[in-house]
């Protein structure tokens, strides 16, 4: 009993749940090595042999070149999307008649898948960046939508009704009321939305593009060259938790900073 | 996703302000003005009934008078309250402010809310500085700082409003309200979440600050107490449906002091009072 409250301690403690992850990992790690020593290297390589292949790439540079211009995708349709979404929900939020107008159309669309869209985006905008930006932009925009037309709507009556009471117009209302009230909606949104587009540039590189992490784990499989689909995949992972984990940090000490005083 | 929900655009053809604007129109207005509810019925559904909220209800109150609009829960009495504010509209009757139809909300009317009311992601003194800069005043921080230091929360004027107690942020949300030096306020049973003790001392901070500016003032509340001590007349209301039950103008000499509330003309009016709100209660509480 005792022994188990200490345990309890220990782990909700923050050095023992960083202590807990790096079990996990190792445990994961420690798997995989046994599950390539059973089978056969191009069907799953040793971990070292991805790192052999983690440092030839960073060697010859082309892992920074498809790192950056998968990044570059990402942020630019991300942005694209971050412009857009917000504004917009917070649009339909206010108005009744943009919302019948508009609503129907976002639930319709909202279920197609982004690979979906990529025939497409082919067919618009040609092989290379363009369509990825595309992808990624409709990736990101529908998390980021429709999180931050809840916080919208979320918005209380005695906030609502305050702020017109003080004499607050259609401008101050939507910049000075609804957008700080959705604020920490809207930033849930974003860190969901870049995750999303994340997601979706790998899609989009596997199929439309010439370069990019997805593009060179498409190369490398035709090639059998298995390590470094993996040192693909593991990148993807960790720049995508790294990514998620820097917005959570920026959205508690900087956005919505009247939530976490207490 | 598909549910589209509430309104908030203004509704009908009227802007917010009768087509003057919002500053003209506080000092068109004399300080303290009317308020006036006629034949006033408000209905909504719930669970796919017609339910009367109210019916049929007019009450008139004068430039500077305090009213308190008293009743059990469910009575109605903060329907009719969100109708003079004019956040809701009346389904029949009017609301007629110095005599002109009003029915969106406006400066005129200042609101205080039970609770939860400030806007949380503004600082005190920019949540109390909110009203006059949306009105064009000059100096509208230096007027908040004024009203902030008239409640005694000076010292707290940069603090984030989650970080301050119950009794602190109705006294913002009664600066706040006031800032905009509205000639009517309207307080939705403004103290029935704080504890009995500062309770009492908000109720004598209400009356110096009314005695000071002198706003028309409604509020509305359930506790007896609260309402003889503090308002010039109290209007009890019925229930199933909200009507006018009784009106007693309440003769106390003012300034008040807590001790007349053992005073024998403040316990006769109690008396005759709480005879007419137990037995609507009753008839809400059900058999």
């Amino acid at each position: 009993m005792r022994r188990s409250r200490q345990i309890a301690h220990f782990v909700t403690g923050g050095l023992g749940s960083i202590a807990l992850s790096a079990v996990g990992i190792a445990m994961f790690l420690a798997v995989w090595a046994l599950a390539s020593r059973a089978l056969n290297p191009v069907l799953l390589p040793y971990p070292t042999a991805v790192l052999d292949a983690y440092r030839e790439l960073i060697a010859d540079g082309s892992l920074m070149k498809d790192t950056g211009s998968s990044l570059a995708r990402v942020f630019g349709g991300f942005a694209i999307a971050a412009m857009i979404a917000p504004p917009l929900a917070l649009l339909l939020g206010y108005s009744w008649y943009m919302r019948c107008l508009v609503l129907p159309l976002v639930t319709l669309i909202r279920p197609i898948p982004p690979i979906a869209w990529i025939p497409l985006a082919i067919l618009w905008f040609g092989l290379g960046d363009r369509p990825s930006y595309f992808i990624t932009a409709l990736a990101a925009f529908f998390p980021i939508f429709l999180s931050s037309f809840a916080g919208a709507q979320s918005l209380p009556d005695e906030h609502l009704n305050s702020a017109r009471s003080l004499g607050a117009g259609t401008g101050a209302l939507l910049l000075r009321i609804m957008l700080p009230s959705a604020l920490p909606l809207i930033v849930t949104g974003l860190r969901i939305g870049l995750g999303q587009a994340w997601m979706a540039v790998v899609t989009a590189e596997l199929i439309a593009a010439q370069s990019g992490l997805g593009f060179m784990i498409q190369a490398s499989r035709l090639n059998l060259e298995t390590a470094r689909v993996l040192v693909g995949m593991t990148l993807i992972g960790i720049l995508g938790a790294s990514m998620t984990a820097s917005l959570s940090l920026i959205e508690r000490k900087l956005i919505v900073p009247w939530n976490y005083t207490k | 996703m598909f549910i589209l929900g509430k309104r908030l655009e203004p509704e009908g053809k009227t802007t917010p302000f009768g087509g003057v604007s919002p500053r003209d129109q506080l000092t068109i207005v004399p300080r303290g003005a009317s308020i006036e509810l006629s034949q006033v019925s408000v209905f909504f559904r719930r669970a796919g009934e017609h339910v009367t909220a109210v019916l049929d209800v007019s009450l008139k109150v004068a430039p500077g008078e305090f009213v308190a609009l008293l009743g059990p829960s469910g009575c109605g009495k903060s329907t009719l309250l969100n109708v003079l504010a004019g956040f809701r509209p009346p389904d029949s009757g009017a609301v007629l402010l110095n005599g002109k139809l009003h029915h969106t909300p406006t400066p005129l009317c200042g609101v205080v809310f039970q609770k939860h009311a400030l806007f949380p992601w503004m600082s005190v003194l920019d949540n109390v500085a909110f009203g006059p800069r949306q009105l064009g005043f000059a100096d509208p921080e230096g007027l908040a700082r004024r009203m902030l230091e008239m409640v005694g929360l000076a010292s707290v004027a940069g603090a984030w409003p989650s970080t301050l107690s119950g009794g602190m942020q109705q006294r913002v949300g009664i600066a706040r309200a006031l800032a905009t030096r509205p000639p009517v306020l309207l307080m939705d049973e403004p103290f029935g979440a704080l504890d009995a003790q500062t309770r009492g001392l908000m109720q004598a901070e209400l009356l110096n600050i009314w005695m000071h500016f002198r706003p028309t003032l409604v509020f509305v509340t359930h506790d007896i107490d609260e309402a003889i001590f503090l308002a010039d007349r109290v209007v009890v209301m019925r229930t199933l449906p909200g009507t006018i039950g009784a009106e007693f103008e309440i003769a106390l000499p003012r300034p008040r002091d807590p001790v007349v509330m053992e005073s024998g003309q403040f316990l006769a009016y109690r008396r005759a009072i709480a005879g007419i709100i137990r037995d609507e209660a009753r008839k809400v509480f059900g058999p």
